[in-house]
């Protein structure tokens, strides 16, 4: 039977999942994007310098991945080199919303798919947070309303982590990691002006003068973020692991991995990056190659040409096309499904034997949960990737941040040139960012995006070749066909963002 | 915009019961009365033609947090990045307020409507546009929540596909004039939101300007109460992007937009655009982004 799952929540956006159930196993899954806004079209023609502006809005999750990546390739459109601190400045911000995002995802997006809410009747400490959500859940149980404790209930039948010790720990932890999440992103608007949305970052670097009090306060705040992730965030997704082993061998996607490297260490866009790039094929990394990347359309909503390259990309929406049954385009790597997202970040990092602190990291706590590499490659694994690369990042910024030279410009002086074209290449917190701009009379003749979840929610491509969510999904025991609790918690894993998909 | 008598009642008592009915001046304590005391402030938040930018910005909330508002300031019913059921166990809960009877409630709406390609944006098997146009039946209020839904922002820059319209012009075309409150900014800022709901509950609805925005946080230009006011009657103007100074001569919209940026700040009081030397962008304005003639940097090819 077919069980349609969407609209799936605490992700962002319009996401549909359509599975056949055959004997309680998904026996096929299809990904349905369901909305379009088509920022290619109506970037066309504009001043190039609104790009990292508009761009920006593909995303109010993971924005500043957006300006980064459009700073990047304008830069190189320009011949632009940012001023050092410039770089720096871009690195400091883009981090610290890599911080956030993760916090944001597995507590406030993810955490009840495990986690009993409905343990904190029993609390009995003093914590004034835990005290006033115990008082409003009882509250609200014992009122005979229709939808008691909304948003946190009705949830998805299943499961749930028994022991209330946990329960309560995560439940406390979910409620801090909202105050966190914002530390983290006061650190970057002291640079980028203001979260989301940042008007301080462009190509060539950053508008805001370096000064000793506001590094003082990034610092501080990036410390308090890394010390949560080290003393609740890491042990959270262990405690998780603990009662869900079954999960590191659910959601493997079956295709190759790609990433794009994430912080470079100089203003030289060529320089090395914290964590590196590549095609992460049969233990195997490749150098990535943009001219590589296609994108078919066979079963999108589009009339445009099918196969095209990102440079020659195209967009005619076509919403009532038969044979399509999602907005979200299906780039192939070489030919290749890709996964791209924490799991390939380090997968990808771990093969090329690049960043050595997250080697130890990763090989430490595979060790713990008793897994090998490979086995990131599931619903924990991706949970654990986004907590250690965090940690990583994280200790990254405090070292980067003390590089800053107090008495140099943030930006570099440039001119917007009449013609040009550029790639710009980063890892969103979602995973593996490409921007494209071309420049005709100053203006941009093309803009195009290849963005994270166009590669983990892809439709099929034009050879029916499933995209890396839609076969994560295969082969998933579910209990309850209707609800599917199971299937939710692997499209959870790759934190979808629809906006940013279509976009 | 005009409210009505008894579109302010039914609103204010949709929001307020949590609280009794302290605060309220005494015709309106008494009129409230007279209403079912046992309903509870409820909200349904649904997007649109969005980037959820607006929604994770309400996340940055200090005081009251973000935990506050749910548990105490308002009862979020669905919220699409928050709720803990999915699938059809959530279209439910919105399906049995805006298409059936479950009771009284308000709307906030995050992100503009696809006019001209209402399958560009869909909520399971119906469009968006469908759930907003029903809604405005049953609904006691609406909260347009940023610039897409206030004046169409992004989605609706010219040359876009789907003809993105704000919220007040689809109702319009209906014919349809439900109780409004518009809350722009490219994002919100979460006080805007949180502030407007507490006011309406606490002291009845603020003063709103010709864009059915509070007064109170759309009252003055930003440049009224900039900080680099100054610099600008000492003509001190930065001539190039990452200078200091006032910022009008590479783009700044201060002087046309609306907002109390200058004197709020952002993420926590902890900066906002100008003090980070980035011009304003007017992502409060009808005109944001709009006009593809008419970029953000208007000085940038001298820059």
């Amino acid at each position: 039977m077919k069980v349609k799952i969407g609209p799936v929540t605490r992700i962002e956006g319009h996401l549909n999942v359509e599975t056949t159930i055959e004997n309680n196993l998904v026996t096929d899954a299809h990904c349905e994007g369901e909305m379009f806004r088509g920022f290619e079209a109506f970037l066309k023609g504009r001043d190039p310098l609104d790009a990292q502006q508009i761009t920006q809005r593909i995303c109010g999750v993971c924005p500043y991945a957006h300006a980064i990546a459009s700073s990047y390739a304008q830069e190189m459109a320009y011949n632009l080199e940012p001023t050092p601190n410039g770089r720096i400045l871009h690195n400091l911000i883009q981090g610290a919303n890599h911080l956030y995002d993760y916090l944001l995802h597995f507590y406030q997006l993810c955490a009840l798919d495990f986690v009993d809410v409905t343990a904190i009747a029993a609390y009995k400490g003093r914590d004034p947070s835990m005290v006033q959500l115990r008082d409003w859940v009882k509250g609200e149980l014992a009122s005979g309303k229709a939808f008691p404790a909304a948003p946190f209930l009705p949830r998805l039948a299943g499961r749930y982590i028994d022991d209330p010790e946990i329960n309560l720990q995560a439940l406390k932890n979910y409620l801090d990691a909202m105050e966190i999440q914002k530390k983290a992103n006061r650190a970057s608007a002291i640079f980028g002006g203001k979260f989301p949305h940042a008007t301080g970052i462009f190509p060539g670097g950053c508008t805001q003068k370096v000064s000793i009090d506001l590094i003082i306060s990034y610092q501080s705040l990036i410390k308090e973020t890394i010390d949560f992730y080290k003393l609740k965030y890491i042990p959270d997704v262990l405690a998780v692991a603990a009662g869900f082993p079954e999960y590191w061998n659910i959601g493997r996607s079956q295709g190759d991995f790609l990433s794009y490297g994430l912080l470079p260490f100089s203003p030289n866009p060529q320089s090395q990056r914290l964590l590196a790039a590549g095609v992460l094929s049969d233990g195997r990394v490749e150098t990535v190659n943009f001219e590589k990347i296609m994108e078919d359309v066979k079963y999108s909503r589009y009339s445009s040409p099918s196969g095209l390259k990102v440079r020659e990309g195209k967009l005619i929406p076509d919403p009532h096309k038969k044979s399509a049954y999602s907005w979200i385009k299906a780039p192939r790597y070489d030919g290749r499904m890709v996964e791209v997202g924490p799991a390939a970040r380090v997968l990808v990092d771990y093969s090329s034997n690049n960043n050595q602190r997250l080697r130890e990291l990763v090989d430490r706590y595979a060790g713990l949960a008793g897994i090998q590499p490979m086995q990131l490659n599931s619903v924990l694994g991706r949970h654990l990737c986004r907590a250690l690369c965090g940690l990583v990042i994280g200790e990254f910024l405090l070292q980067e941040s003390e590089r800053l030279d107090l008495g140099s410009s943030s930006m570099a002086k440039f001119e917007v040139p009449a013609t040009g074209e550029g790639f710009g290449a980063t890892e969103a917190s979602r995973g593996a960012l490409l921007h494209y701009i071309r420049l005709k009379d100053h203006k941009i003749e093309k803009y195009e995006c290849v963005v994270p979840t166009t590669w983990n929610c892809s439709p099929r491509d034009d050879n029916d070749q499933p995209g890396a969510m839609e076969t994560a999904l295969l082969s998933t025991r579910v209990e309850n066909p209707e609800e599917q609790i199971e299937s939710v918690r692997i499209v959870h894993s790759f934190d979808p963002c629809l906006a940013c998909a279509v976009h | 915009m005009q409210i009505k008598r008894r579109q302010f009642l039914k609103m204010a008592a949709s929001l307020s019961v949590g609280f009794g009915l302290g605060g309220f001046s005494g015709p309106v304590a008494a009129a409230l009365k007279s209403l079912d005391s046992k309903k509870i402030p409820r909200l349904i938040y649904l997007q649109g033609l969005s980037c959820t930018g607006c929604s994770i910005s309400l996340l940055q909330s200090e005081n009251p947090s973000p935990l506050s508002m749910i548990t105490d300031y308002s009862q979020l019913l669905f919220h699409a990045d928050l709720s803990a059921a999915s699938g059809s166990l959530a279209l439910e809960v919105v399906d049995s307020f805006i298409s059936g009877n479950a009771g009284e409630y308000f709307l906030a709406v995050e992100g503009a409507i696809p006019e001209a390609m209402p399958e560009a944006c869909m909520l399971g098997d119906k469009t968006f546009a469908r759930y907003i146009e029903d809604a405005a039946k049953t609904m006691a209020g609406v909260v347009a929540i940023g610039t897409c839904a206030t004046f169409g922002g992004i989605p609706a820059a010219e040359g876009n596909l789907t003809g993105a319209v704000s919220l007040q012009e689809f109702y319009r075309k209906r014919n349809l004039e439900p109780l409004m409150i518009t809350l722009p900014g490219c994002p919100v800022h979460p006080d805007w939101v949180w502030h407007t709901i507490t006011h309406i509950v606490k002291a009845g609805i603020p003063k709103l300007n010709k864009y059915a925005s509070p007064e109170l946080f759309f009252g003055k230009k930003v440049h009224d109460n900039c900080p680099r006011y100054h610099s600008f009657q000492e003509e001190i103007m930065a001539e190039n992007l990452g200078d200091e100074g006032c910022l009008f001569k590479v783009g700044c919209l201060g002087p046309d937009t609306l907002a109390d940026c200058p004197t709020r700040w952002w993420n926590g009081g902890q900066t906002w655009c100008v003090d980070a030397n980035a011009p304003c962008i007017g992502c409060s304005a009808p005109i944001f982004a709009k006009k593809r003639d008419f970029p953000f940097y208007r000085h940038s090819h001298s820059a």
